[in-house]
């Protein structure tokens, strides 16, 4: 049996010396970059207890409590209460970002989602000023209770309502049009943009330090209570994750033809949106506002290994979470010991990454 | 590392008390969080025991080759921790409450410093820092020179104003072409009274942005800046030419009093000098 | 697969006026007609796509009311074309036929597929690069990893076909005809959506005409495809089984079984 005779030729990719395409299957290419990004995000990790602005390292911890010796309670304080609950907390907010990416990039076939896109950030900062700006009017009970979560459950709770809004507003006889989503997102960061300024306008010279400082974004709150607080909405979310993986990778063909190969799509939505909501909502209440991560990282994976989304999700957890943890690494040490909010350290690493990656590759990411 | 939680239900006010915390032994090591902290600490003769300083620490110069942790309120708190203190003074308002919580935790002791602008927030403030450094004899003399100076520039602030004060707008800063205004309950309202003058803006409290015709209204005869580049700094001629400002005596008359930040708004050791220099400049003639 | 008096109306106008349709297994079915008379409109009633009135039953079961993956085990829908957001591989998209249905365990059921629609050996290259024909042939190829079986459990399997052949050559669309032949031949349905009327009447075992949203003939090509019946419904002179005047060239499809002289 002959070939066609369509001498078309394919995206000639120069990683593989001219041949047309990709290698026939990209699967275990895909799979043995879990296992590397893995064995990275352990590395990383152990290097982000390692160093620090203080000189205290895990390693030499390790050493006392193998030679049977009390650490120091500096050294204690230091790794148990700062740096350990920072790192718990860059793994699950970068997984959250990068995963929401993914799913929403999915969701909208658009390589240029970000997670955000739901409507979760708007409303989150939007929720977050408030509560910098406008919080000394709780009741004080109500204030002493909530303590330093004050802007976080805020911001996190101010995520869902905007999510809840979006929904509504595209969501009609229990069809999602994902198209209207987005235009009513676009709507809604307006609105929220608006409120936002307005409480700029009114806010003092602390708060309005100190709104600025949550919009960059920043760990160095960490605490175990956020992390135990972020764990369980973030892990729910990833777990959701090799569902969605079959049901994107189907909407991939359009929404009808994901429905006839058997994709329950309405659930594919719905699953996705309460996951980015939850995910990107919790990351955001507890980090305040880290960019690129969750439009960077699924890039950067299609263009090694495809957008299959059955090895996509899991790499951009493990990759969201590396970077991120390496980015507060700059974050803390580079001016120590003052400390760059993390959200710069992302747009100043992410931005001209993303450039380049526009720049060479447009072919291969489909726009 | 689970008392921690309770901790933060009970209220993290609970575990600042107003006031101070003697070190049993002479803390030796010392971060001092605020411009006029160090400077008091420097001005009491104990700047050899700070390790490190926050970000609005510029006086003495001296100060400025300390290492530096970063802004007041956004603290890291192993970048704290990092210079090995046993003693952090911080005046009110150091944050975040979460890395505050840690450093308590880290059994470093605390003192912190409240801020009150007035002759007797300033005595208040030395005498509450002497007692977290251990110096009470040294403070004595500094403290008896301050409220003898204090007491002389004030009554000099008084006489010169006479029954006519003067009307002052503080600028905080008018980036954007919005004018950032001192009102009532701040450090620039405070200084501004002492040295004698009224404070034009008494329409609200703190730095808030003010619309362009509530400050026209305001009628300042002199507008008082901090001298410090960037968008702080404002220049006459800029300042003039912006609508707001355009109607007003002190923009016609040319009325602009610029001075350092923090020995301005800073209510430390400089205070009564800030308050002579400030009431001769409202009152003898023009200063630029 | 049997289709009761469906209407489809879109706003004010009314696509589909109450039509009745039926397909047996172990045959063809071709759904021809001008421009907008409703073909396209009736497949994607049938298959769920768009809102209808009437009922739809595949293998004696209400449609409405069977889950995604249960349609997805009976039947598979080749859509008329397809772009892809993402840079996915030709054989990613056709493994994609294997997310449901009894064929989910086997692997090698793509590449077979590729093979069968003359794709063997593009299953590396990137779908977005390849020619509108290749990537119809791509579609059907998932199509039929999802419905490879014909005939599962006595219960034939279906192939719903939105214009299979319409943007390829020749050659090509010989194989895919005659691949919804062997499909048929087999045991399983094949209902198509068809342009080209020669190529209907050579492989299709039952045609039905549509007209202005109505069903205005059906029955064997034969049957249908008449002098009287075509002009009407197409508003033009299509004579059939005409040679036609002057010296023009004319390529009949169906003369390809005879042989080429040396």
């Amino acid at each position: 049996m002959s070939l066609a005779a369509d001498t078309h030729q394919g995206s000639a990719d120069p990683a593989r010396g001219g041949s047309t395409g990709a290698p026939v299957d990209r699967r275990h290419q895909a799979r043995r970059l879990t296992l590397v990004l893995a064995a990275l995000l352990l590395v990383t990790s152990v290097t982000s207890l390692t160093f620090g602005a203080a000189g205290t390292s895990v390693w030499s911890a390790l050493g006392d409590l193998v030679a049977g010796r009390e650490l120091s309670q500096l050294d204690r304080i230091i790794l148990f209460d700062i740096r350990l609950p920072r790192l718990c907390l860059g793994i699950l907010v970068g997984a959250a970002l990068a995963v929401s990416g993914v799913v929403m990039q999915g969701l909208f076939r658009n390589p240029l989602a970000d997670p955000g896109i739901v409507g979760v950030s708007a409303g989150a900062g939007l929720a977050a000023i408030t509560a910098i700006v406008l919080g000394s009017l709780l009741p004080a009970a109500l204030r002493d209770t909530l303590g330093t979560g004050l802007v976080p459950v805020a911001a996190f709770f101010g995520g869902w309502g905007s999510t809840l809004i979006l929904y509504r507003t595209a969501t009609r006889g229990g069809q999602t049009s994902v198209a209207t989503m987005l235009l009513a997102g676009i709507a809604l960061g307006a609105l929220a943009g608006a409120l936002s300024g307005i409480l700029v306008y009114m806010a003092d010279d602390n708060q309005l330090r100190d709104l600025t400082f949550w919009g960059m974004g920043s760990l160095a709150g960490a605490t175990w209570t956020k992390v135990l607080a972020a764990l369980p909405v973030i892990g729910l979310a990833l777990c959701a994750a090799p569902f969605l993986a079959r049901g994107l990778n189907g909407l991939a063909l359009g929404e009808a033809a994901a429905g006839h190969i058997g994709i329950p799509v309405q659930r594919v939505k719905n699953i996705s949106i309460m996951a980015v909501a939850g995910a990107t909502g919790a990351a955001v209440a507890v980090s305040g506002g880290i960019g690129f991560i969750g439009i960077v990282v699924p890039h950067l994976l299609r263009l090694s290994t495809g957008p299959d989304h059955h090895p996509l999700l899991p790499n951009a957890a493990l990759l969201g979470a590396t970077l991120l943890l390496a980015a507060d690494m700059i974050a803390r040490v580079i001016i120590a010991p003052a400390e760059l909010p993390i959200g710069i350290v992302t747009a100043v690493l992410g931005a001209p990454v993303f450039l380049w990656i526009l720049l060479k590759r447009r072919a291969g990411l489909g726009l | 590392m689970m008392g921690f939680i309770s901790n933060l239900t009970r209220g993290v006010s609970l575990a600042f008390l107003a006031g101070s915390l003697a070190a049993a032994a002479p803390a030796e090591r010392i971060v001092s969080v605020g411009g006029s902290v160090t400077e008091i600490v420097y001005a009491l003769g104990e700047g050899h025991r700070l390790v490190a300083r926050d970000s609005t620490s510029s006086y003495p110069p001296q100060a400025e080759a300390l290492p530096n942790v970063g802004y007041a309120r956004a603290l890291s708190p192993e970048g704290v921790l990092s210079v090995d203190p046993d003693l952090i003074i911080a005046s009110s308002g150091a944050g975040p409450l979460e890395t505050l919580e840690v450093l308590k935790q880290a059994n470093v002791a605390y003192s912190e410093v409240p801020e009150v602008y007035s002759a007797d927030g300033v005595i208040q403030k030395i005498e509450t820092i002497a007692e977290a450094l251990g110096a009470g004899d040294k403070a004595r003399a500094l403290l008896d020179g301050i409220k003898h100076d204090l007491k002389a520039a004030q009554k000099d602030a008084a006489q010169r104003a006479g029954d006519t004060p003067v009307r002052v707008l503080f600028i905080l800063s008018t980036q954007g072409g919005r004018i950032m205004a001192g009102g009532r309950d701040t450090a620039a309202d405070g200084i501004i009274r002492m040295a004698g003058g009224i404070n034009a803006v008494d329409s609200f409290d703190g730095y808030k942005p003010m619309t362009d015709e509530a400050v026209s209204a305001t009628a300042p005869d002199v507008i008082l800046a901090m001298d410090r580049g960037g968008d702080h700094g404002v220049a006459m001629e800029q300042l003039a030419s912006l609508p707001a400002l355009i109607p007003t005596p002190a923009a016609q008359n040319g009325r602009l009093v610029r001075m350092d930040g923090l020995s301005l708004l800073g209510f430390g050791p400089r205070t009564p000098e800030t308050i002579q220099t400030l009431s001769r400049a409202f009152y003898e003639g023009h200063s630029k | 697969m049997k289709a009761l008096d469906i209407t489809v109306k879109l706003g004010n106008r009314t696509i589909l006026h109450g039509v009745d349709f039926a397909a047996k297994p172990s045959r063809v079915t071709a759904i021809v007609g001008p421009n907008g008379s409703g073909k396209t409109t009736l497949l994607r009633a049938m298959t769920g796509e768009i809102a209808h009135s009437g009922r739809v039953l595949l293998n004696g079961q209400d449609t409405a009311k069977l889950k995604p993956w249960e349609l997805a085990a009976i039947r598979a829908v080749q859509p008329q074309s397809t772009t892809i957001a993402f840079p996915f591989t030709v054989l990613e998209i056709v493994r994609l036929g294997l997310s449901s249905g009894l064929s989910a365990g086997e692997s090698d059921l793509p590449l077979r597929a590729l093979e069968a629609v003359d794709l063997g050996g593009f299953a590396g290259r990137y779908y977005q690069d390849l020619s509108g024909g290749e990537q119809q042939r791509v579609q059907l190829a998932r199509v039929l990893t999802q419905v490879w079986e014909p005939v599962v459990d006595g219960s034939p399997r279906w192939l719903i076909l939105d214009e299979p052949v319409a943007s390829l050559d020749i050659g090509h669309q010989f194989t895919v005809m005659d691949l919804a032949r062997r499909y048929a031949g087999a045991g399983g349905g094949v209902v198509a959506v068809m342009h080209d009327l020669n190529l209907t009447a050579m492989f299709a075992d039952h045609v039905v005409l549509m007209q202005s949203g109505r069903i205005a003939a059906q029955g064997t090509p034969a049957e249908v495809l008449t002098d009287r019946t075509l002009a009407e419904v197409y508003g033009c002179p299509v004579p059939v089984n005409t040679t036609p005047p002057g010296g023009i060239p004319f390529l009949l499809p169906q003369a390809r079984a005879v042989p080429v002289p040396a």
